[in-house]
């Protein structure tokens, strides 16, 4: 055997903080027949975040475009069917520090519940004036903005019961590996929200309204389309990351 | 302090626009990236060892000379123009990913190594592990490999050499990942 050097290790000031496990979506959900095949029977395994982990994509808009983001415009220009509406929002690290120059992807069913997508089963119509998906970029402030319809809810295909309410997909790139994030958001008010088994699988409440857009009354003369938030906290506080 | 917004599986839709043209890592910016070319494939496997389709593999990597292109790397700016260092595939029906990367070099403190992340419907949190390489020099001992105890399971982290030398003699390696079941591949906390 040749004896191995003890790795030296630069060290790193801790910037990524446990977090309750209340605050984020169970990882194994009754009646989600998925989560009980897919998910590691093993206990996740704790490790030292060095270099490799708190770096990141960055700059990754040179790799994928982005763009000033309206789904609701088909390429040959007409508006797509249903309630047009705004998405907007911040994202921020856990200090609330804008991430600035976050890329995010944005994907979801059109205004019947039919996405875009070949493994899509469900017999509602495409809609050829729907973009169904894009990718757009943070500005200085974290701030983004999109103009979409409200997407219909559809059924699990396989389940034969359970209807997805409402929602939008988001995956977000922040600065590191470790705030590579995915989500999906919901509409206020819907009555699928109630007995949805992914939303619910949030314990906390007040983590789960995290998950919800929130309605903003349309301003006085506005006549475009109805105005959704939505804000997103990434793990970690980028805002001092240093090696010491 | 806030609390980080939950995560939600990407669901069976992840759109196929996303992946394309993201899975070979040897071009940027006009440039082809320096070092070993290597073909990582594998298939991406769920309990009973069925595949998974549309499962979306990411990666990210320090270049051939262990550079990670970032500004926390003190050498970040003599990293190789011709690499980014992210690379996302998604599996197909038989669950099978294919990446064109470069063999990564050595970060300090490090053995060779990539991180690769799995998004997927059933997966409502990232999964992310570790790739090592089994015919790469460890000289030292990796602080995120010395967490696995089970000595079998450690033996699960590590890209096997394939053999297949594609056409531009890129090098074949092979990473297998079941996500549950006896012989499943190490998972760490995020």
């Amino acid at each position: 055997m040749i004896p191995m050097k003890t790795a030296v290790q630069p060290q790193i000031r801790k910037t990524y903080d446990s977090y309750d496990d209340g605050t984020q979506m169970a990882r194994q959900i009754e009646r989600y027949p998925l989560s009980f095949t897919r998910v590691p029977s093993q206990p996740l395994i704790e490790r030292p975040l060095t270099l490799s982990e708190l770096t990141g994509p960055m700059g990754i808009e040179e790799r994928l475009g982005v763009e000033k983001l309206d789904l609701s415009r088909g390429a040959a220009g007409g508006r797509a069917i249903g309630q047009l509406i705004s998405v907007a929002g911040r994202v921020t690290d856990e200090d609330g520090s804008p991430v600035a120059g976050a890329v995010v992807e944005i994907w979801q069913a059109n205004s019947s519940g039919k996405y875009i997508h070949e493994l899509d089963r469900f017999e509602a119509p495409l809609d050829p004036h729907f973009m169904g998906q894009g990718r757009l970029i943070t500005d200085s402030e974290g701030r983004y903005e999109f103009l979409t319809v409200k997407p219909g809810a559809y059924p699990v295909m396989e389940s034969g019961w359970w209807w997805r309410p409402p929602h939008i997909h988001f995956s977000i790139f922040g600065p590191s590996w470790m705030n590579r994030y995915v989500t999906q958001i919901f509409f206020p008010g819907e009555p699928l929200n109630q007995v949805d088994l992914l939303l619910n699988g949030v314990r906390d409440e007040e983590a789960r309204q995290c998950l919800i857009f929130e309605a903003r009354t349309p301003a006085m003369g506005s006549v475009k389309m109805l105005p959704f938030e939505r804000d997103f906290v990434l793990r970690g506080k980028h805002a001092t990351p240093e090696l010491l | 302090m806030m609390t980080p917004s939950p995560y939600c599986t990407i669901g069976p839709f992840f759109p196929s626009q996303f992946s394309e043209g993201t899975a070979d890592l040897t071009r940027h910016d006009g440039r082809v990236a320096q070092g070993q070319h290597i073909v990582l494939t594998g298939r991406v496997l769920e309990l009973g060892g069925k595949p998974t389709v549309n499962t979306i593999v990411e990666i990210w990597q320090p270049d051939a000379n262990g550079i990670f292109r970032h500004p926390l790397d003190s050498r970040g700016a003599q990293g190789d123009p011709g690499f980014f260092g992210w690379g996302r595939a998604r599996t197909d029906a038989e669950g099978r990913y294919r990446f064109r990367t470069v063999l990564p070099g050595a970060n300090e403190g490090r053995c060779a190594h990539l991180n690769l992340m799995l998004l997927a419907i059933g997966l409502t949190r990232r999964l992310t592990t570790t790739v090592f390489f089994s015919d790469q020099p460890r000289e030292v001992r990796d602080p995120v490999l010395e967490c696995v105890h089970d000595t079998a399971a450690r033996l699960r982290l590590f890209a096997l050499r394939d053999g297949a030398v594609d056409a531009e003699a890129a090098l074949g390696y092979r990473f297998d990942i079941l996500l549950r079941g006896e012989n499943e591949t190490p998972f760490f906390l995020d």
